[in-house]
C-alpha cells in the first residue's frame, strides 16, 4: 500500500505534519476530533484544507499552533516539523517563539478576535515588541506601515483607533497586518472570509494573494467554501470526520475528483456556467458522531457507491498520481466496476 | 465624554428628587402626628418645627417647603436632640462612615479582582477550590455573625498575646478601622470574586486571547494586557450597587464595633423616631449613592473605550 | 493484495453502523434536570432545601414544645447539659457554720439551691469581701462580681443564692484593711454547682406530678432542650422551628411575589416597546436608585406595627415595593431578545396573536432565567430579614425569626455562644443551600453550555 502524497520530488517542504491525533474530553465522552492527519506545504504555496463544520480542519491547525485549550483538548499522537524542527508536544515553550514570528494566524470572526480595549496599532505592534524586541514607538510606526500595506487608508489615524471603530472587513485587514508583522514563513487563515460580506470577501482574498506574492510566504487556508479554494489554492486537502479523505493539486480535486465526498461537495456547489448548470444536490445525512467513530469509512452511510468493505474498514490513502491520493476503496486495484461520475478514476487506470 | 458625564449628572439630580419625594410621602404616611411623640419634644423644639415646616399648612405646601429646604442643603432640626441640626449630625458622623466604606470598597474590589483572577487561572485545581469554598462561606454567613466572630477573634488574640494587639471596638486610629473594614467588605469581596472568576473564565476562552496566543504573547503579558482589563469591566459595572450594599451594610458593623458613624446614628434615630434625622439621612445617603454610581460609570468609561468614545 | 475478496467490493446492502444519534433527544427541562442531577453540589443543596422545609413544616408536629413558654429553671442553658436535678430538702435559712474553717472552704455540698462558704480570717484582715466569677481569677485578679462585705472578722461565712446555675464558679474572699479597702490578701476556690430542687419546687415547675413518690436524694430529670434554651429560658429548637416559619416565609414568599411582579412589568414593557417601554424602565431605574435598606426601614416605620402584630406583613410589602426592578429589567431584556428571534417572526407571519406569542414563545423562554433569579433572590430576602431583625427593625418580639434570635444571641455571645450559633447556622445553611442550588440551576439551564458540547 503506497502511503502519502507528500513525497514531492520538486522542493523540500516547509512544514510537514504527520499522523496528527487530537482528542477532546467533553461531558458526553471523548471526541476524536482529528484522527491521523498528515500533510505538507511548500514555500510560497497555498494549501487549502476543506471540509464541513466539525470535520476537524480548524482543530488541526489550532493544535499545531498550540491554541487548543488543554485540557480538555489533547494531542495524542503526531508530529509537525517546521523547517525540520518539531513544534508539537514538549516543545510547546519554543512554540511561543514560532507563533507570531514564523507562523502567523488569522481567524474567522475579526469582530471578536481583536482585543476591544486595546488600540489596533498597539495590537499590531505587540508581536514586533515580543519577537523583534522593538521599542513601543518603533513597533507602532511599523504597525502603521503594516496597516497601509494591508490597504487601510489613513493608517496613522486608524492605528490609534479601537476595534469597535472598524468595520468587519477593515478589522480583517488589521488582523492580516498583525499576522504578517514579523514576516512569517507561513500564514494560517482559518476561515478568513466566512464572517464577511461577499464583496469584502473578494477584497480580503485579493489582499492575501498580493501579500503572498510580496513576501513569499506559504498560506494554509481553512475553508468550507469551494469557490475560495478554486481561487486561492495550489494544493487541496479534503477533510471528513477527522481524516483527510482526498488530497492533491487544485486541478486534481476539481477536475479529477477521486473521492465520493469530494464529488458530493462539488455537486452541492452552485455554478454560473449555463452549460454545466445542474440542480443542487445536497449530501443527505450527517457526519458520524466522533464520540465513537465507526470502524469503516465515516462517509459510508452517505455514500451512493458504498461497498461491503466500506462498512467494516476504512481504506488508506491510495496514491493516484503525483500528489493526488484518495482514501477510498474504489481505487483499490481489485475493484472492477467504478462509477462513471468518478471520471478520473475511470480515465487514469 | 463631558456630554456623557453631564447627562448622567442631570439624570442623577432627577433621581435624587425622586428619592426625596418618596421619602417625604413615605414619612407622611406615618400614622399620627409626628410632633405628638412625647419622647424628647420640648415646646421649644415643637414651636421651631411648626414654624419651619408649616405643619399647619396643606400637604403640598409642606412638600414644597421641604423640597426648597433640601435644595438649599438644609435637612432641618433634630426632633430628639434640642437645637441640633441634621446637617451637623451628618457633617460629624458621615466622614466616619465614608472612610470605613471607602476602605471596605477598596478591600472588596482589590481582593475580588485578585482572588477572582487567581481562581480563574487555577480553575479546577486546589487554589480554586479553596478560594471558592471561602467565597461560598463569605456569601452565606450573615455579616453580623462575621462581625461578632471577628470581634471574638480579636479578644482571643489580645488575650493570647497579653497585649492590645488590635482594639476590640471604637474609632480613631487606623487600627480601629482595619478589622471593621475587612468585615464590611468581605461579603462584597466574595461576590466580586465570583463575578471576576466567571468573567475571567469567559475571557480565557475568548477569541482575542486566542489571537494574542497566536502572536506568541507570553502568558504573563496576555494576563496583564489582554485578560485583566476586559475581565474587570463587568466587575466595575456592579461596583456602584456594591458601594450601596457596603454603605448600608455598614450599619451592622458600626453597631457591633461601636463606631460613631452615620449608620449607627440612623438606627438610633429610627429607634427614637427622630423624623427629620431619618428623612435627612435617607435623602443624603440616596444622593451619595447616586453620585457614587455616576462616578463608577465615569470610571467605566475611562476603562472601556466603547463607552468613552461613543 | 489478495486479502480482499470480490465480495468485499460488492455494493453495500446492509449498514451495520446505521446512522443513529448516540444521544437521545431531550426536552429543555429534561436535559436541565439530568444536568442538575449530575451536579453533586446542587443535588446536595436541593436535599438541604427539602430538609429545611421538612424541619419548618413537620418539625413542630414532632417537637411539640411551645416556643414562647419559658423554662425558668434553665435559662441560657447550652445543649447537652446534664439534666439531673438532685432532690434536696426544702430550703431553710442558714445560721452559720458549726465548725471552724482553716481556709476558704465549702460548708455544705454546693447546689443550685445554695452555695455555703466559710473561711478563716485572712492575715491582717479587718474584714472580708466575697466575690464570684464565671472565669478563673488569673494573675490580673479579676474576681468577678462582689457578693458581700463584712467589716469585721466576726462573720466568716456566706451563703450565695444569687441566680445560681449548674456549672463551675470561682469564689474568692479578699481581705479588707481597716479603711474597708481590699488588700492583696485573697483566697479562691473552685466550686462545681450541682442542679438541685426541692420536692415542692419540682411539683410547682411540673417536673413531677403532685402525687409522685420522691425522696430527698433522688435525681429527677428536668425538661429536655436538645439545643438548649435562650436568655428567657425558651426552648431553642422550638424557637428555631417557629423562626424558620417567619424567615422562610419572607425568604420564599417575598421573592416569589416581587419576581412575579417584575416578570409581568418587564414583559409588558418589553412587549409593548417604544415610548411606553422607555417610560416604564425609567421608573424602574428610579426605584433601583432608592437606597434599599434605608427605605425598607422607612416603609416599616410608615406602615407602623400595631400591638400584637409581628411586622412580617409590612416587611413583605416593603420588599415587593422595592425589589421588583431587577427581575423586570432582566425579563424585559430577554423579551426584547426573543422578539427578534426568527421563530417569533415566523410565528407572527403565520398570524399568531400577541397573547399567543407571549404565552407560547416569550414567557416559556424566559422561565429558566426567572427560575434562576428566584433562587438567588431567596438568600437575599433571608439576609434582608435577618439584617433588619438584627438592627431591631424586623419582626416584632416575641415573634421569633432567625435574625431576631441572632440579635438576642449576640449580646450573650461570650457566655452562651449557642444562642447565636444556632440561628446564625440556620441562616448560613439556608443561604448556602439556595446559592448552590441557584448555581446548579444556572449551569443546568445555560443554553450556551448545551451548544459548546
Amino acid at each position: 500500500m503506497s502511503e502519502m502524497a507528500h513525497k514531492a520530488e520538486s522542493s523540500v517542504p516547509l512544514l510537514v505534519v504527520e499522523n496528527l491525533h487530537v482528542e477532546f474530553d467533553t461531558y458526553g465522552g471523548t471526541v476524536q476530533a482529528v484522527r491521523g492527519v498528515s500533510f505538507s506545504i511548500e514555500v510560497g504555496k497555498t494549501l487549502a484544507i476543506v471540509g464541513e463544520s466539525g470535520c476537524g480542519k480548524s482543530v488541526t491547525v489550532q493544535s499545531m499552533m498550540g491554541l487548543i485549550p488543554m485540557p480538555p483538548g489533547r494531542i495524542t499522537a503526531g508530529s509537525a516539523r517546521l523547517k525540520g524542527n518539531e513544534i508539537l508536544g514538549r516543545h510547546i515553550i519554543k512554540g511561543r517563539d514560532i507563533r507570531g514570528s514564523q507562523i502567523g494566524m488569522i481567524f474567522q470572526d475579526p469582530m471578536t478576535s481583536l482585543n476591544p480595549t486595546m488600540t489596533i496599532g498597539d495590537q499590531i505592534a505587540e508581536p514586533l515588541q515580543i519577537h523583534r524586541g522593538y521599542s513601543h514607538a518603533k513597533a507602532f510606526k511599523e504597525a502603521i506601515n503594516l496597516l497601509s500595506m494591508s490597504k487601510i487608508p489613513e493608517a496613522a489615524k486608524r492605528a490609534r483607533q479601537y476595534p469597535f471603530e472598524f468595520s468587519g472587513g477593515m478589522l480583517q485587514r488589521a488582523m492580516i497586518a498583525m499576522a504578517i508583522a514579523c514576516k512569517p514563513s507561513i500564514l494560517i487563515a482559518d476561515e478568513p472570509t466566512t464572517a464577511l460580506d461577499v464583496t469584502i470577501q473578494a477584497q480580503i482574498l485579493d489582499l492575501l494573494q498580493d501579500l503572498q506574492k510580496e513576501t513569499g510566504m506559504a498560506v494554509i487556508l481553512i475553508t468550507h467554501d469551494l469557490g475560495v479554494v478554486a481561487r486561492m489554492a495550489d494544493d487541496v486537502a479534503v477533510m471528513y470526520a477527522g481524516k483527510i479523505v482526498e488530497q492533491g493539486s487544485v486541478d486534481d480535486i476539481f477536475y479529477r475528483s477521486a473521492h465520493p465526498y469530494t464529488l458530493g461537495l462539488k455537486l452541492a456547489m452552485p455554478t454560473n456556467d449555463p452549460a454545466k448548470q445542474h440542480k443542487l444536490n445536497p449530501i443527505e445525512g450527517s457526519p458520524p458522531d466522533l464520540f465513537s467513530p465507526p470502524p469503516g469509512c465515516g462517509y459510508c452511510p452517505r455514500c451512493p457507491y458504498a461497498m461491503e468493505i466500506c462498512d467494516r474498514q476504512q481504506s488508506d490513502l491510495i496514491a493516484l498520481s503525483g500528489h493526488h491520493a484518495s482514501r477510498c476503496w474504489l481505487h483499490h486495484p481489485e475493484v472492477t466496476q467504478r462509477p462513471e461520475d468518478l471520471t478520473y478514476a475511470e480515465g487514469q487506470r | 465624554m463631558w456630554w456623557f458625564i453631564g447627562k448622567r449628572l442631570i439624570q442623577g439630580l432627577i433621581t435624587v428628587w425622586f428619592i426625596a419625594t418618596a421619602t417625604f410621602f413615605a414619612m407622611h404616611n406615618v400614622p399620627g402626628d409626628p410632633l405628638l411623640n412625647d419622647r424628647a419634644t420640648t415646646p421649644i423644639i415643637r414651636a421651631n418645627l411648626e414654624a419651619k415646616y408649616g405643619l399647619d399648612k396643606p400637604l403640598l405646601t409642606q412638600y414644597f417647603i421641604y423640597l426648597n429646604n433640601i435644595a438649599h442643603g438644609d435637612f432641618g432640626i433634630s426632633f430628639a436632640q434640642e437645637n441640633r441640626e441634621v446637617n451637623d449630625i451628618i457633617r460629624e458622623h458621615f466622614p466616619v462612615s465614608a472612610i470605613l466604606g471607602v476602605l471596605a470598597v477598596l478591600i472588596a474590589a482589590v481582593g475580588g479582582i485578585l482572588w477572582g483572577s487567581l481562581t480563574a487561572l487555577y480553575r479546577n485545581r486546589m487554589p480554586d477550590y479553596i478560594i471558592m469554598f471561602l467565597v461560598i462561606l463569605g456569601i452565606s454567613v450573615p455579616s453580623f455573625v462575621i462581625a461578632a466572630l471577628s470581634q471574638l477573634g480579636i479578644v482571643t488574640i489580645n488575650q493570647l498575646l497579653g497585649i492590645n494587639f488590635l482594639p476590640v471596638a471604637g474609632w480613631g486610629t487606623i487600627y480601629h478601622m482595619l478589622v471593621p473594614a475587612l468585615v464590611l467588605g468581605l461579603s462584597t469581596m466574595a461576590y466580586l470574586t465570583r463575578l471576576m472568576r466567571s468573567s475571567m473564565l469567559e475571557i480565557v476562552y475568548s477569541d482575542f486571547v486566542r489571537t494574542a496566543k497566536s502572536k506568541g504573547v507570553p502568558p504573563a503579558r496576555i494576563f496583564a494586557r489582554h485578560q485583566l482589563r476586559n475581565a474587570v469591566l463587568p466587575v466595575i459595572t456592579v461596583l456602584g450597587p456594591s458601594i450601596a450594599a457596603i454603605t448600608t451594610g455598614g450599619f451592622v458593623v458600626e453597631i457591633v464595633f461601636a463606631i460613631p458613624g452615620l449608620g449607627r446614628f440612623f438606627v438610633e434615630a429610627v429607634q427614637q423616631l427622630d423624623y427629620t434625622v431619618i428623612m435627612g439621612t435617607t435623602v443624603f445617603y440616596g444622593a451619595f449613592l447616586v453620585f457614587m454610581v455616576i462616578l463608577v460609570d465615569v470610571i467605566y468609561g475611562f476603562i472601556d473605550p466603547r463607552v468613552r468614545l461613543s | 493484495m489478495a486479502e480482499y475478496s470480490a465480495a468485499d467490493f460488492a455494493p453495500l446492502k446492509v449498514q451495520s453502523h446505521s446512522q443513529t444519534l448516540s444521544r437521545p433527544s431531550l426536552s429543555y427541562w429534561q436535559d436541565a434536570w439530568i444536568r442538575l442531577k449530575a451536579n453533586r453540589r446542587a443535588l446536595t443543596s436541593l436535599y438541604l432545601v427539602i430538609g429545611l422545609l421538612v424541619f419548618t413544616l413537620l418539625g413542630p408536629l414532632i417537637w411539640r414544645v411551645n416556643p414562647a413558654s419559658q423554662d425558668l429553671d434553665q435559662i441560657s442553658a447550652p445543649p447537652g447539659r446534664d439534666r439531673g436535678a438532685l432532690v434536696v430538702p426544702e430550703y431553710t435559712p442558714w445560721e452559720g457554720p458549726t465548725t471552724q474553717a482553716t481556709e476558704l472552704q465549702l460548708a455544705a455540698p454546693p447546689t443550685s439551691q445554695a452555695v455555703r462558704l466559710q473561711w478563716a480570717p485572712l492575715p491582717n484582715a479587718h474584714g472580708h469581701r466575697v466575690y464570684r466569677n464565671l472565669y478563673p481569677v488569673g494573675p490580673e485578679r479579676a474576681f468577678g462580681i462582689p457578693l458581700a462585705e463584712f467589716f469585721d472578722n466576726s462573720t466568716l461565712y456566706f451563703e450565695d443564692r444569687l441566680d445560681l446555675r449548674p456549672g463551675r464558679y470561682y469564689y474568692s474572699v479578699v481581705a479588707l484593711n481597716d479603711n474597708g479597702r481590699p488588700t492583696t490578701e485573697a483566697q479562691t476556690i473552685t466550686v462545681d454547682v450541682r442542679r438541685a430542687t426541692s420536692i415542692s419546687d419540682a411539683i410547682k415547675q411540673g417536673i413531677i406530678p403532685v402525687d409522685a413518690e420522691v425522696e430527698v436524694g433522688d435525681v429527677l430529670q428536668v425538661a429536655l432542650h436538645p439545643l438548649g434554651t435562650d436568655y428567657l429560658g425558651r426552648d431553642m429548637l422550638a424557637r428555631l422551628m417557629a423562626g424558620a416559619r417567619v424567615s422562610l416565609f419572607i425568604g420564599i414568599f417575598a421573592p416569589f411575589l416581587y419576581v412575579l411582579f417584575g416578570v409581568v412589568y418587564g414583559s409588558v414593557a418589553g412587549f409593548l416597546g417604544g415610548k411606553i417601554d422607555q417610560l416604564m424602565m425609567r421608573f424602574a431605574d428610579f426605584v433601583v436608585a432608592l437606597p434599599f435598606l434605608l427605605f425598607m426601614i422607612l416603609f416599616k416605620i410608615a406602615f407602623g406595627i400595631g400591638p400584637g402584630e409581628s411586622g412580617v406583613f409590612p416587611m413583605l410589602v416593603a420588599m415587593i415595593l422595592l425589589l421588583w426592578p431587577a427581575s423586570a429589567r432582566l425579563v424585559r431584556g430577554q423579551i426584547l431578545q426573543i422578539r427578534e428571534q426568527g421563530y417569533v417572526e415566523a410565528s407572527k407571519l403565520l398570524g399568531a396573536k400577541s397573547t399567543y406569542l407571549i404565552f407560547r414563545h416569550m414567557l416559556p423562554n424566559t422561565l429558566g432565567v426567572v427560575l434562576v433569579t428566584l433562587t438567588f433572590e431567596i438568600p437575599r430576602a433571608i439576609f434582608t430579614e435577618a439584617f433588619l431583625s438584627f438592627i431591631g427593625m424586623g419582626v416584632a418580639p416575641p415573634t421569633p425569626s432567625w435574625g431576631s434570635m441572632s440579635n438576642e444571641g449576640i449580646k450573650t455571645m461570650l457566655n452562651t455562644p449557642h444562642e447565636l450559633i444556632f440561628p446564625a447556622l440556620m441562616i448560613s445553611i439556608t443561604v448556602l443551600a439556595f446559592n448552590l442550588l441557584g448555581d446548579g440551576l444556572r449551569d443546568a439551564l445555560d443554553a450556551r453550555m448545551r451548544n459548546t458540547e
